[in-house]
């Protein structure tokens, strides 16, 4: 397939609109440091080299609901899985359980966190493993009528972790933690055990109040590694200035950036399907997006790059998708 | 114009035949060119399957103003007119066509006949674009399929093919590695602009803002402090709270304890079994002392409990399967049966 900008010209300088407030930190030659960009923005030819110790106890959280911290929880943990990495998705939202449904997995629920801790079953039987990919185990921390009691919620996760971590089989690469929205009881319960957090925030200001408040809770409670999807970016509207770029969200959190992921329909579609995204073929933005979230959490890297989409007969350009 | 009304005869079989057959890619724009390839050197016939369903339904569409599109043609002159004797003679080659236009007025058979065909194009795309919904993915349909919704179980949708996400042909990296062509959009790469110092920055502010220290221990709202507690890593819990509404007869140790177990049977299945053993005992030995005098409701209060006792090794294996299989039902039936047959 040809380009549809056959006339673009790849070496084409910054446009003199990007907020560049700072130059970058590192002074690398140009050449050297456009390629160590596109190698952080894209990979997908060798399998990520996992950093860290095992397991790596991930909360994706938001503060403010319908972000998307269950469809990034979702698409990542299965990317991981896809990877060869093990998995557990927690699903730590007591109110609003909604991980089973996005990942498939509804009516093979049938013990959760809740009958782990009264001893109806034992943990291992309440985890369930995706068939698509079984790398990939579900736990949910109670049905939508038994909710989890209040003496022993704020430690019930902390010893589900603990016990995933002296499991016969090994502890998991990865347990992803998807908190529910809030700063409550709920919130406490989910990051109690995590040592970092995905933060998950759209470009408005009303999450992005959220998403602040939410990175300075975890601060405070010693999770220093936080990283930050931005998600439903819509590059209509950030052309058009309605909308703030990447770049803007960044320069208000000061966060690292895990990943940026276009607003997409292909989402509402994988949830109706119980299909994450990622398992898509082909492949879609979001999906692709997502799966590169993936990889740079493996690496423990973020995007020193974002790419900008240029239109060509407008002047005006946006930031759109990950690098 | 003398030419046009002379070829108008033909005009319908323009309709019928050659715009479904030799429309030209270019569209109707050059419609005039498609039905003269009849006597060109080499006819072009080559049509892919889904211009092909387009093309029968803009036929099905436009057939009413293509008498149109054929008029600019008239500055062609005597080429025109060539051709279109040419065609005439061909068509009149043709002696089936003739035939069966013989009896009645040709214009009003042509007529039936092209009206005819143009349903059954119409019917022929309505039949391609329902296919077309079938192998569509991600519609409420999915939600169907799921149990999700209550509804007939229509378009239950093939499972998608694992797709290898070290390979993906989407993605084009170019080789200055400047630009990265996805999904057929071409990408310029800006770089990120935060630095470490405004991280620490960042960080430094929301140290100042927000003072948080995360509670570890949940106290619903009016309940009293018990002694041994830091009031500080209390959090309180309102009443109303998802939380604060169940109640637990476990304790904490307890739990915990069931959380870390790592084999053998759940703690509470092994207290109900027991239990149930304890009654069943005492039914037994209760039965033995009354030896003479049978009660029968006694025998009734007696099977009923036994239904839901199941041996040590039994039930290990049992509540395995039910996560594995989500047979909660059949296991238990089948460990009653067997306990039944002991
Ligand atoms: N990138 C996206 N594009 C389009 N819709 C999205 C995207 N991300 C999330 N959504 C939609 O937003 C809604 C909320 O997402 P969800 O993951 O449940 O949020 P949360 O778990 O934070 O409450 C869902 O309906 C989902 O389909
Ligand atoms: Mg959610």
């Amino acid at each position: 397939m040809s380009s549809p900008f056959p006339h673009l010209l790849p070496s084409s300088p910054l446009s003199p609109s990007l907020p560049l407030l700072f130059l970058p930190s590192k002074t690398l030659s140009p050449r050297h440091r456009r390629r160590s960009a596109v190698t952080a923005a894209l990979q997908w030819n060798r399998k990520p080299q996992f950093a860290g110790e095992t397991p790596r106890v991930v909360v994706v959280t938001s503060g403010k609901g319908g972000v998307g911290k269950t469809t990034t929880t979702a698409n990542v943990g299965l990317s991981l899985a896809r990877f060869g990495f093990s998995v557990v998705a927690i699903d730590a939202d007591a109110g609003l359980r909604n991980l089973d449904l996005l990942l498939g997995l509804e009516n093979r629920v049938n013990y959760t966190a809740v009958d782990v801790l009264n001893g109806d079953c034992r943990l291992d039987q309440a985890l369930v493993r995706d068939r698509r990919c079984p790398s990939l185990e579900l736990l949910c921390i109670s049905k939508p009528r038994s909710k989890l009691p209040l003496g022993f919620g704020s430690k019930a996760l902390t010893w589900v972790v603990d016990a995933l971590r002296s499991r016969p089989a090994g502890p998991p690469h990865f347990v992803l933690i998807d908190c529910p929205a809030g700063i409550d009881a709920g919130f406490i319960t989910a990051i109690a055990p995590a040592n970092e957090a995905v933060l998950v925030t759209t470009p408005d200001i009303t999450a992005l109040r959220d998403a602040d408040r939410v990175t300075g809770l975890l601060e405070c409670d010693g999770i220093r590694d936080i990283k930050m999807i931005v998600n439903r970016v819509r590059t209509d509207l950030i052309r058009g200035e309605d909308m703030m770029s990447v770049l803007d969200v960044q320069e208000m959190l000061g966060l690292a950036l895990l990943g940026v992921i276009p607003e997409d329909s292909e989402v509402i579609k994988s949830t109706n399907r119980g299909y994450p995204l990622v398992l898509n073929k082909p492949p879609t933005m979001a999906g692709l997006a997502f799966e590169q979230a993936a990889w740079r959490l493996v690496e423990q890297d973020t995007m020193t790059a974002v790419m900008v989409e240029e239109e060509p007969k407008k002047k005006g350009f946006f930031s759109f998708f990950g690098g | 114009m003398t030419s046009i009304a002379n070829s108008i005869y033909f005009l319908p079989f323009q309709s019928i035949y050659s715009q479904n057959h030799f429309r030209d890619d270019k569209g109707w724009n050059s419609a005039n060119l498609c039905w003269f390839r009849f006597d060109s050197p080499r006819p072009k016939w080559i049509c892919g399957r889904s211009r092909w369903v387009s093309a029968i339904g803009a036929s099905a569409l436009d057939s009413a103003g293509n008498d149109g599109a054929s008029v600019p043609v008239d500055g062609k002159g005597l080429d025109w007119e060539r051709r279109i004797n040419s065609f005439r003679e061909m068509v009149n080659a043709l002696p089936p066509a003739t035939l069966v236009f013989k009896g009645t007025t040709p214009s009003k058979s042509v007529l039936i006949l092209s009206i005819a065909i143009a349903i059954l194009a119409i019917a022929s795309r309505r039949i391609m674009l329902k296919r077309k919904d079938n192998s569509y993915q991600g519609s409420v349909a999915d939600l169907v399929r799921r149990g999700q919704l209550r509804s007939d179980r229509r378009g239950i949708s093939k499972p998608m093919k694992y797709d290898d996400p070290f390979n993906n042909p989407f993605v084009k990296i170019d080789k200055s590695c400047s630009t990265v062509e996805m999904f057929g959009k071409l990408y310029r790469l800006a770089p990120v602009t935060l630095t470490t110092e405004q991280k620490s920055v960042h960080q430094k502010r929301r140290s100042r803002v927000y003072q948080w220290k995360r509670p570890t221990v949940f106290l619903k709202e009016g309940d009293s402090m018990p002694p041994d507690i830091d009031p500080d890593t209390v959090r309180w819990i309102p009443a109303n709270h998802p939380f604060a509404t169940t109640v637990s007869d476990i304790d904490e140790d307890l739990a915990q304890n069931n959380v870390y177990q790592k084999d053998g049977v759940p703690f509470r299945v092994k207290a109900e079994h027991e239990a149930m053993q304890k009654k069943l005992q005492a039914l037994q030995n209760e039965q033995r002392f009354n030896e003479v005098a049978i009660n029968l409701n006694n025998i009734r209060d007696f099977e009923r409990p036994s239904q839901s006792v199941k041996p040590h090794e039994q039930l290990e294996q049992d509540s395995s399967i039910y996560q594995q299989n989500g047979l909660i039902n059949e296991g238990v039936d089948s460990s009653a049966d067997n306990h039944q047959r002991n």
